[in-house]
C-alpha cells in the first residue's frame, strides 16, 4: 500500500514538473501541419507532443522550451469536441459548437485558457483575418501563470465547415514575446485549413 | 473521487514524511478554555512546529499567486472582519482574499488565512462572512488541524516515505492537496466549530441568523446543480473533505439563534457597497466552473434585495446563453432585456441582446439593439464586427 502511494506521489511530482509528454521531435524550417491545420516555420522549432489531459489534435511546438514559448497548433475540432479534455462529468470543460459568434470563438479559447491554469485571462484586438480563402479572427491575450508570472499570446481561429482551427501562441511578456511575436505572426498568416 | 483520495493519500504520505523526523510533543501551547495561547510559535523540533514550517511556505507561496486579490481595500476589509470575530486572535492571523470561484476560506495552523472569491461572492451580509471566518478562526484557536493531522499520521506508515522527503518531492507537491489531509474535519470538530464561530459573530454584534441562512444557501445551491451527481451529492463549507453541512448543523446553529435580535437593518446593503466593484469578474469567474444551474441560483440569491440588477440581470443572460438547453435562449433574451432597463447594464448588455434577437428573427430590435451598443460604446475593439452585423441585416432587409 504503501509503495503505491509512494509511486502516486512520485507521479504526482513528476506531472507538476512536467507540461508536455515525451517525444519530442525536430520541426525543421517549411511545412508542419495537425491534421488539416497546416503552418509554414521559418526555423527549426520542436514537437513537444501534446499536453496531459490535452485533446488528440493539439500539437505543442516550442523554441526555446514550453515554459519560454509556446505554439499549439490545433487540429480541426468537430462539434461537440474540447480543447482540454475534462476530469469528469462534473467538471466540464469548454467543447466548440459549429456557428459560434467570433466573440463566442473568443470566449471558447479564454475559457479553456483558465482550463490550462492561466489566470486573469484576458483578450483585446480582436481583427478579421483572411486563411486562404477562409474567414477567421485573430486577437491578443494577456494572462498569469499561477506563479503570477505575465504571459503575452495570440490567438487565431478559422471555422471552416463546421470544424474550428485553432493557433494559439503564449509566452512570457518580458522578452519571449516580443522576441518571437513578429516569426509567429508570420506563421499564422501562413496558415492553412481543411482536410 | 478515486483520484482526489488518492492525491490525498499520496500527499499525506509525503508530508507524513517531511514532519516525522520532528518529536511529536505535548499539544498545542493551551490556555485553561483549551484554546490555543495567543501569540505562541512552537518549536521547529516539535510536530506541529513542522506543520508550521509547511504553512509557513505555503504563506510564502500565496503571496506571489496569481490568484491573489491585490485590490488595496478588499483585504484589509475582510481582515477587519476577521479581527472581529478573531478578537484576542487578530495579532496571529494574516489574510489573503484569493480570487478563486469556489466557497472557501481556511485557516493554517500558523495563523495564515485564505478567503476565496467565492465565499465572498455567496455572503449575502457581513454577519455570513464573518460566521464563515469565526468558523475558521475556531479550528485555529482549539488546534482542530494539529489534531486531524495527528490522528491522520498515527494510522500511517511514515518510515519507507522519509527518504522521498530527502528527494525533495515535498516542494513541489501542491499546498491544496496537503491542506485537503489536514483540513478534514470531523463531524464532532465541525459541530463545535459551528458553535464557537456562532458565540463569536453574535459577540462581535453580528445577525445570529446569519449563519443557519448562509449554509441553508449552499446546501440549496448544490440541489441547483446542473449535474445530476452534484445534485445528490454533500455540500461542504470548503473545498476540502470536512464533514458535509447536514440538516443537524443547520437546526443546531437554527436553535442557538432562537429569540435573538437581529442587528441594524442595511447590513446586507453595506457589504454588497465592499463586493460591488467585484461582481463581475467574480461573476464571469463562478461561470467558468460551467455549472450554470448553481450561478443562476447564486444570481438570484444577489438579486434577492434589488441591487445591482443591471449587472446580474446580465450574468443571468450569459449563464442562459453559454448552457443553451431548450429555453434558455429565451430566458437569456429575456434576462438581456431587463438588464438593459437598468443604469447599472454593462454595455456589453446590447451586444449581446442584438446578437439574441437576430438569431430570433427579431430584425427592427436587432438594429436597434446593436446601434445603442455602438452609441455607447464608441471605442470597443469589437465594433467592425457590429458595424458588419448591421451591415448584414440592412442588406437582408433590403433584399
Amino acid at each position: 500500500m504503501i509503495a503505491r502511494k509512494l509511486r502516486v506521489a512520485v507521479a504526482l511530482a513528476a506531472l507538476v514538473s512536467l507540461s508536455a509528454c515525451a517525444g519530442l521531435k525536430a520541426v525543421p524550417a517549411g511545412p508542419y501541419a495537425s491534421g488539416g491545420n497546416q503552418i509554414t516555420v521559418g526555423r527549426t522549432w520542436t514537437d513537444m507532443g501534446r499536453l496531459f489531459d490535452a485533446s488528440k489534435g493539439v500539437r505543442l511546438l516550442s523554441i526555446d522550451g514550453p515554459q519560454l514559448n509556446r505554439l499549439f497548433v490545433i487540429d480541426g475540432l468537430k462539434p461537440g469536441e474540447f480543447i482540454m479534455r475534462p476530469a469528469s462529468k462534473e467538471k466540464p470543460t469548454p467543447t466548440w459548437k459549429a456557428g459560434l459568434s467570433p466573440t463566442e470563438q473568443v470566449e471558447f479559447l479564454a475559457d479553456t485558457l483558465a482550463v490550462m491554469q492561466y489566470y486573469r485571462v484576458e483578450t483585446g484586438g480582436l481583427r478579421p483575418v483572411k486563411v486562404g480563402d477562409r474567414s477567421g479572427v485573430r486577437f491578443d491575450i494577456t494572462a498569469q501563470t499561477v506563479d503570477g508570472l505575465d504571459v503575452s499570446g495570440i490567438a487565431q481561429l478559422v471555422e471552416a465547415g463546421d470544424r474550428l482551427y485553432v493557433l494559439l501562441y503564449l509566452a512570457p511578456t518580458e522578452h519571449y514575446f516580443s522576441a518571437t511575436k513578429a516569426e509567429v505572426e508570420g506563421i499564422m498568416a501562413s496558415a492553412r485549413v481543411g482536410a | 473521487m478515486r483520484r482526489q483520495t488518492t492525491l490525498r493519500a499520496a500527499v499525506s504520505s509525503v508530508l507524513a514524511a517531511s514532519i516525522a523526523v520532528t518529536a511529536v510533543s505535548p499539544a498545542f501551547a493551551q490556555r485553561n478554555d483549551g484554546q490555543r495561547t495567543v501569540g505562541q510559535r512552537p518549536d521547529i523540533s516539535t510536530d506541529e512546529g513542522g506543520l508550521w514550517a509547511q504553512s509557513d511556505k505555503a504563506e510564502t507561496e500565496a503571496r506571489t499567486k496569481a490568484e491573489l486579490n491585490r485590490d488595496p481595500d478588499l483585504t484589509p476589509y475582510v481582515r477587519g472582519v476577521a479581527c472581529k470575530v478573531a478578537a484576542e486572535y487578530c495579532g496571529d492571523i494574516r489574510v489573503y482574499v484569493m480570487d478563486r470561484p469556489y466557497f472557501n476560506a481556511s485557516m493554517a495552523p500558523n495563523g495564515y488565512m485564505e478567503v476565496w472569491s467565492g465565499l465572498m461572492l455567496r455572503a449575502r451580509s457581513e454577519s455570513e462572512l464573518a460566521f464563515v471566518l469565526g468558523h475558521e478562526v475556531s479550528h485555529f484557536a482549539h488546534g482542530h488541524t494539529l489534531a486531524t493531522w495527528r490522528t491522520m499520521k498515527s494510522r500511517s506508515n511514515v518510515g519507507m516515505v522519509l527518504m522521498l522527503a530527502g528527494g525533495g518531492i515535498v516542494g513541489s507537491l501542491l499546498y491544496l492537496g496537503v491542506m485537503s489531509t489536514v483540513f478534514a474535519f470531523s463531524r464532532e470538530q465541525e459541530m463545535e466549530a459551528d458553535r464557537l464561530a456562532f458565540e463569536r459573530t453574535v459577540k462581535a454584534g453580528y445577525d445570529p441568523a446569519a449563519a443557519a441562512a448562509l449554509w441553508r444557501a449552499l446546501r440549496e445551491e448544490t440541489a441547483a446543480s446542473d449535474f445530476p451527481k452534484t445534485r445528490t451529492s454533500d455540500t461542504r463549507g470548503s473545498i476540502f473533505n470536512t464533514h458535509p453541512i447536514t440538516p443537524d448543523r443547520i437546526a443546531a446553529l437554527d436553535g442557538l439563534a432562537a429569540g435573538r435580535t437581529a442587528p441594524s437593518e442595511g447590513e446586507r446593503t453595506r457589504y454588497r457597497a465592499q463586493i460591488r466593484k467585484f461582481l463581475p469578474a467574480w461573476l464571469a469567474d463562478d461561470m467558468r466552473r460551467r455549472d450554470y444551474g448553481q450561478t443562476l441560483h447564486l444570481i438570484d440569491r444577489l438579486a434577492a434585495d434589488g441591487e445591482d440588477l443591471g449587472v446580474l440581470e446580465f450574468y443571468k443572460g450569459e449563464a442562459y446563453r453559454r448552457r443553451r438547453l431548450d429555453g434558455d435562449q429565451d430566458k437569456a433574451l429575456a434576462a438581456y432585456t431587463a438588464a438593459s432597463g437598468h443604469a447599472d447594464a454593462p454595455v456589453a448588455v446590447w451586444r449581446e441582446l442584438g446578437d439574441m434577437l437576430s438569431k430570433v428573427g427579431k430584425t427592427a430590435e436587432a438594429r436597434t439593439a446593436w446601434e445603442t451598443y455602438l452609441a455607447k460604446a464608441a471605442d470597443a475593439e469589437d465594433r467592425w464586427l457590429v458595424e458588419a452585423n448591421l451591415k448584414k441585416l440592412n442588406e437582408g432587409s433590403e433584399s
